[in-house]
């Protein structure tokens, strides 16, 4: 007997039914970039190397720290950190420590002895350098890794400038920066210092011998106050003072100090007076809050037991010989201006009061020293003018740092040397087109979903106590331990940076989500557009892009 | 997120019919690749069944056999006694229902299947109403929810399925949710390693049914976990509970806030429910806690 | 072996040997079910039973385990029969060849335990076969014939016997060896179940052009079941020496009238037909074994020339009156000198039906036109 008909049930999978057609958005992901890395001024990957530490891969986040930055050792002890005020994690409890966090790769590779990959001369072109502060070191860090051979003339006995020069030992240990620097220079540069180069003659054989110069000459010129006589020996400039100080003497002074200033340099003077056992004052025009200087660094300088006197002018100075100086001052209401540098002043009716001292530190800000350059280039209000590719008005020279903004930060100078490298590499191929830079947004709060960001306090940098400090020129700040570095890298968001954690993988409803080398691809067939891999991204590195 | 390398198995196909965010489907994805090859499955009408595909296709890399609303527990125990008849002891049979088809039609064969101890594991995918049908109540609707049979909120309280079956002594019952992946293949695997029977209560955040948007699946059923509005635990034979988030982070109205089905609660049913689930809550932690001995 | 007409149906579900039935008790049915676990309790049976809430759940169970494979039997009644109505016709939708015993018992409400065949006519639109049995010894045969039959054909099979009247009568009944039976029934190898290679998914949602070609699958099926049911009937007979047919016409040779009915009642009709016969008088009985697929072929073949047809029907269709008395109208129709129909609803409720009532009617409707209702006896 033949067998009754029956229909099969299945025939095939319902992946013969391609429901990516219901969708009308597709995740992409795009790595928007972190909010803390379009504020750094070195462009750092900042995320990435912090997820380096978080796997505990600390050699590969030193190397993607130097990608950018020749000296994280430095950078993380005294980089004014504008990441760490624009970090996300600053909405839901405290900013992430970004700098102690890089100063503990920085050191662990200087620990470890990890030197930079080496990279031959590839290119034929020579370019010169001339000053090795941090713009300098930078161009000559970039370019040297491009392949170029680099010739770097510095005036000093010594490299660093501002960084060896300006900044006291307690904040910046000479060994680090030694360290750092050598490690720079065996990539294989020409360091030649001792060697100024200033007459219009210097500069023209750098330029019949390099393919290229770039200047970076810093700003050695103190600004100066009209209320005060430099000719007398009891005003001491502040870059004197502290040149002198960080060469290891104590500078000839009175007992009782007052420094002019509100920035980092005052701080600097203030703190190295009170270690060599001074009285000091700090006398600022701005209030507290709107001082230059780093927040902690007036914070440390209080606790040290330095006396600031903020919102405050000098007036006059009168020399009561035995008895010391008699600084007559008033109390001014401060207004910052739109550039740096620029502000205006108000005196305050009724307020003037007296300060006595036996000598008096400026430290108001310094200016470049242009009276040669300017017969090679187009000067205007006391910076050397470059163009958005840091071209000077003379072809083939290029100039960067202190010379040409106002903008004072040691990494400020280390962007603009990486810039500058880019665009010497560009003038030497010849490019015309220029990079295409994608001026992306940074990956806002609103899409980091917190619920796998639990809250966890920042790590506390510790200090030593400040009694301690007052008679020792040893680091002030500590060292994060490593759990304690592991612990605060695993409280960053990795804004935009695809941590590889699968949760996109994981919670699709339609399997859409295929992990790929290095990444994850989405399955266009079938992905309905729902958004959850977005919503469950803990980083926002997807987005949701519309489709037509 | 760390899932064990079974979760990475492909037992549910894409190209089902679920709506897109689904995270019944996405609870299906995770229990199916936790359950593996040797398994059948018993789907009832329900959204189980709409996933489980149209003839001639079919999502599930397994057998499936579905069966009326009300006959889930009952069918899974005539597969799983047919292949008890053949010896055929190393094959899990699982049942995918809703509750409707569980809370309420399919309450009768369920428990008389778990007084019988038999041998499967019932998933139970609660979206706490009969979504499929366009969300009409049930009696896994939570207090003062709206659906489309009690539009001004439904008056009395959600049935504790979980509890009954608790009181049945069975060896495993279980909540989980689609937003603890971890937490959930790991009860299926524990579940797996238990014979008789075994019962997870998934709770489902049904978009278009609680007026979710399609990606906020995840994060209703996590605030619902955080809430302690659907805490997650497990009772083994009926006596051993272990509760599995031990705090809740998080107020009802978080929790209710985004859900449509929500949006008439006056403050005072607010409160009221807010007190509801404090109080179960704090039974619950006392059931939680470790027996004195005399 | 005397047995009860419930006992000899354990017997033939014994020699069977289904792998898999459930257990819920219902007045008349129990003792089937009864014998079947004492059947097993003592080795004589290799069966999973289950014991569910629920004949409801019990038909649900039966169509996964028949799914997963196994033979699968079960026995139920009246209002058992009628919780399971929604699985009868998931039973058929998915071709589960389960073979079931009903004893016919009225339908509440009221209560009542008598024989009524309303239980089982009622589910006539489910897509089951549906055997009628006059005896213990056919209970017995027919329930072995359904496994062969059903498997045949992927269609589940029902098997009818009145309350009390049969189902605790006692009788002398023949039971066939294992051997006998082993030799007539095949293993059960299912061509479509839940198979661990195929892993279809079965039962799920279709389209309106499937749903239609599932019905054609089922109706083509249908007809190939009433030659199965034949063959397998005159099968058995080859070897056990005894035969039912779809239909049985009783000294129907030129009769001048027929009783046709279904169950019990043609036992009773058998003698009065004998008595009748031996009065002179033209009549015969047609038995209605098959009841579903209705045979409407084999009924006008057997009725062809027959000027009166009696039909007498245990069932009662509120509105249409006796389900048979209507059915065998409509498999007549068209038929170039057809019957006259005569239709009774003749013992509804388990009202005695005695000989003497039978021939009653018979005098009652001879020669005259018949009603278009159904009427009831007086």
């Amino acid at each position: 007997m033949s067998q009754a008909a029956r229909t099969n049930w299945t025939s095939a999978s319902t992946e013969a039914i391609k429901t990516g057609s219901w969708r009308l958005a597709v995740p992409a992901y795009v790595n928007p970039p972190a909010p803390c890395h379009n504020a750094c001024p070195v462009d750092g990957d900042i995320a990435a190397w912090i997820q380096h530490v978080r796997n505990q891969a600390y050699r590969d986040a030193w190397l993607t720290l130097i990608e950018n930055n020749p000296l994280p050792a430095v950078t993380g002890r005294i980089c004014h950190r504008p990441c760490e005020d624009s970090c996300n994690r600053r909405q839901l409890d405290e900013a992430i420590a970004i700098r102690c966090l890089e100063r503990f790769v920085g050191d662990m590779a200087l620990d470890k002895g990890w030197a930079i990959p080496e990279t031959g001369v590839s290119r034929k072109a020579k370019i010169a350098v001339v000053g090795g502060g941090p713009a300098g070191l930078a161009v000559a860090f970039h370019l040297r890794r491009m392949g170029y051979a680099i010739t770097l003339f510095e005036a000093q006995p010594q490299l660093g400038g501002v960084l060896r020069y300006g900044i006291p030992s307690y904040r910046l240990p000479k060994d680090i920066l030694d360290a750092e620097i050598e490690r720079l220079l065996a990539l294989g540069i020409d360091a030649r210092t001792n060697t100024r180069i200033s007459s219009l003659a210097d500069f023209e054989k750098l330029r019949s011998e390099f393919a290229a110069v770039f200047i970076a000459t810093g700003a050695a010129v103190p600004k100066r106050l009209h209320q005060l006589d430099y000719s007398q020996p009891w005003v001491i400039e502040s870059a004197r003072y502290l040149e002198e100080s960080n060469a290891g003497n104590s500078p000839q002074c009175g007992e009782r100090v007052v420094v002019i200033g509100g920035g980092s340099a005052a701080m600097d003077v203030a703190r190295t007076a009170r270690r060599h056992g001074k009285e000091v004052v700090v006398l600022c025009l701005e209030g507290e809050r709107q001082m230059p200087a780093q927040e902690d660094e007036v914070v440390e300088a209080k606790d040290e037991g330095i006396t600031l006197i903020d919102g405050a002018m000098l007036q006059s100075v009168t020399d009561r010989k035995q008895k010391g100086l008699r600084l007559a001052c008033i109390r001014v209401e401060f207004a910052a201006g739109a550039e740096p540098g620029e502000f205006e002043i108000t005196p305050i009716h009724d307020t003037e009061f007296t300060i006595d001292a036996d000598t008096i530190v400026p430290a108001i800000g310094q200016d470049p020293d242009t009276t040669k350059l300017q017969d090679l280039l187009q000067v205007e209000g006391g910076l050397v003018q470059v163009d958005a590719q840091k071209r000077t008005s003379v072809a083939g020279f290029f100039a960067g740092g202190d010379l040409v903004t106002m903008q004072r930060f040691v990494s400020v100078a280390f962007g603009f040397g990486k810039q500058a490298a880019i665009e010497i590499d560009r003038y030497i191929r010849a490019e015309r087109k220029a990079r295409d830079v994608q001026d992306q947004s940074s990956v806002p709060i609103e899409v980091i979903n917190t619920h796998y960001h639990p809250p966890a306090a920042r790590a506390k940098q510790q200090v030593v106590p400040a009694l301690e400090r007052r008679t020792s020129f040893g680091e002030v700040e500590l060292a994060l331990s490593g759990g304690e570095a592991h612990a605060e890298s695993q409280r960053c968001f990795s804004c935009g940076n695809c941590t590889f954690c699968d949760n996109c993988f994981f919670f699709c409803p339609d399997m859409a989500i295929a992990r790929e080398n290095g990444g994850y691809s989405v399955d266009g067939d079938y992905c309905k557009g729902c958004g959850l891999c977005v919503r469950e991204c803990p980083t926002g590195a997807i987005v949701m892009r519309q489709e037509i | 997120m760390r899932l064990p390398a079974i979760a990475e198995r492909h037992f549910l196909a894409s190209g089902h019919a679920a709506c897109p965010g689904c995270p019944m489907a996405l609870a299906m994805r995770h229990i199916l690749n936790a359950m593996g090859p040797d398994t059948i499955a018993v789907a009832a009408p329900s959204c189980a069944a709409i996933i489980c595909g149209a003839q001639p296709y079919s999502s599930l890399n397994i057998p499936v056999y579905q069966t009326s609303l009300e006959s889930s527990a009952a069918a899974a125990s005539g597969i799983r006694r047919a292949l008890n008849a053949q010896g055929k002891h190393d094959i899990t049979v699982i049942a995918l229902a809703g509750d409707g088809g569980t809370y309420d039609i399919g309450f009768q064969a369920l428990s008389s299947a778990v007084e019988r101890d038999e041998d499967m594991i019932y998933f139970c995918f609660d979206n706490e109403g009969y979504m499929n049908t366009g969300g009409q109540k049930s009696s896994a609707t939570p207090l003062y929810a709206s659906t489309g049979s009690t539009p001004s909120g439904k008056p009395s309280k959600k049935k504790n399925l979980v509890e009954i079956m608790a009181a049945h002594e069975i060896p495993y019952a279980a909540t989980a949710t689609p937003a603890h992946l971890p937490d959930l293949v790991r009860k299926v695997e524990k579940a797996k390693s238990i014979s008789g029977s075994r019962i997870i209560t998934i709770l489902i955040p049904c978009l278009a049914g609680w007026g979710l948007g399609d990606d906020e699946g995840v994060a209703s059923a996590r605030l619902a976990v955080d809430s302690g509005v659907f805490p997650l635990y497990e009772v083994e034979r009926g006596h051993r509970y272990t509760l599995n988030q031990a705090t809740k982070t998080r107020t009802v109205k978080d929790y209710l806030q985004a859900q449509r089905r929500y949006r008439h609660l006056t403050a005072q049913e607010l409160d009221e429910i807010q007190a509801m689930v404090d109080a179960s809550w704090a039974r619950l932690v006392e059931r939680c806690a470790p027996v004195q001995p005399e | 072996m005397l047995l009860t007409g419930n006992h000899a149906a354990a017997w033939g579900v014994r020699l069977s040997r289904p792998k898999f039935m459930a257990c819920y008790p219902i007045t008349p049915q129990t003792p089937i079910l009864e014998k079947l676990t004492e059947f097993q309790m003592n080795g004589e049976l290799d069966v999973e039973i289950l014991t569910p809430e629920s004949e409801h759940s019990a038909m649900a169970a039966y169509i996964s385990a028949s799914m997963t494979g196994v033979r699968v039997f079960t026995a139920t009644s009246c209002q058992g029969l009628l919780l399971m109505h929604e699985m009868l016709h998931y039973a058929s939708g998915m071709r589960a060849p389960i073979v079931m015993f009903n004893v016919n018992r009225t339908v509440a409400s009221p209560w009542g335990f008598w024989p009524d065949q309303t239980d089982s006519v009622s589910q006539r639109d489910t897509g089951w076969m549906q055997l009628y049995s006059e005896s213990g010894q056919e209970s017995l045969d027919t329930v072995i014939q359904a496994f062969k039959i059903a498997e045949r054909v992927s269609i589940p099979v029902m098997i009818s016997q009145d309350a009390f009247y049969i189902s605790h009568a006692l009788e002398p009944v023949e039971v066939p060896t294992q051997g006998l039976v082993d030799q007539y029934l095949p293993p059960f190898e299912p061509e479509q179940f839940l198979d661990m290679e195929r892993r279809e998914s079965v039962g799920n949602v279709v389209g309106p052009e499937v749903f239609c070609q599932h019905r054609k699958d089922m109706g083509q099926a249908m007809q190939l079941a009433i030659a199965a049911a034949q063959e397998s009937d005159e099968e058995w007979e080859r070897l056990v020496g005894r035969q039912y047919g779809i239909v049985e016409p009783y000294r129907c040779k030129d009769a001048e009238l027929v009783v046709v009915t279904m169950g019990s009642m043609c036992g009773t009709v058998r003698e009065s037909v004998d008595d009748m016969r031996a009065r002179g008088q033209a009549v015969g009985l047609l038995k209605v074994r098959l009841f579903r697929p209705f045979p409407a072929e084999a009924l006008r073949h057997a009725l062809e020339g027959v000027p009166d047809v009696l039909v007498l029907d245990r069932n009662f269709s509120p509105g249409t009156g006796g389900v048979l008395h209507q059915e065998l109208k409509g498999a007549l129709f068209g038929m170039s000198d057809a019957p006259r129909v005569h239709g009774f609803l003749a013992g509804v409720g388990g009202v005695n039906v005695s000989p003497a009532k039978i021939e009653e009617l018979v005098g009652l409707v001879r020669r005259s036109e018949p009603s278009i209702q159904t009427l009831w006896t007086a």
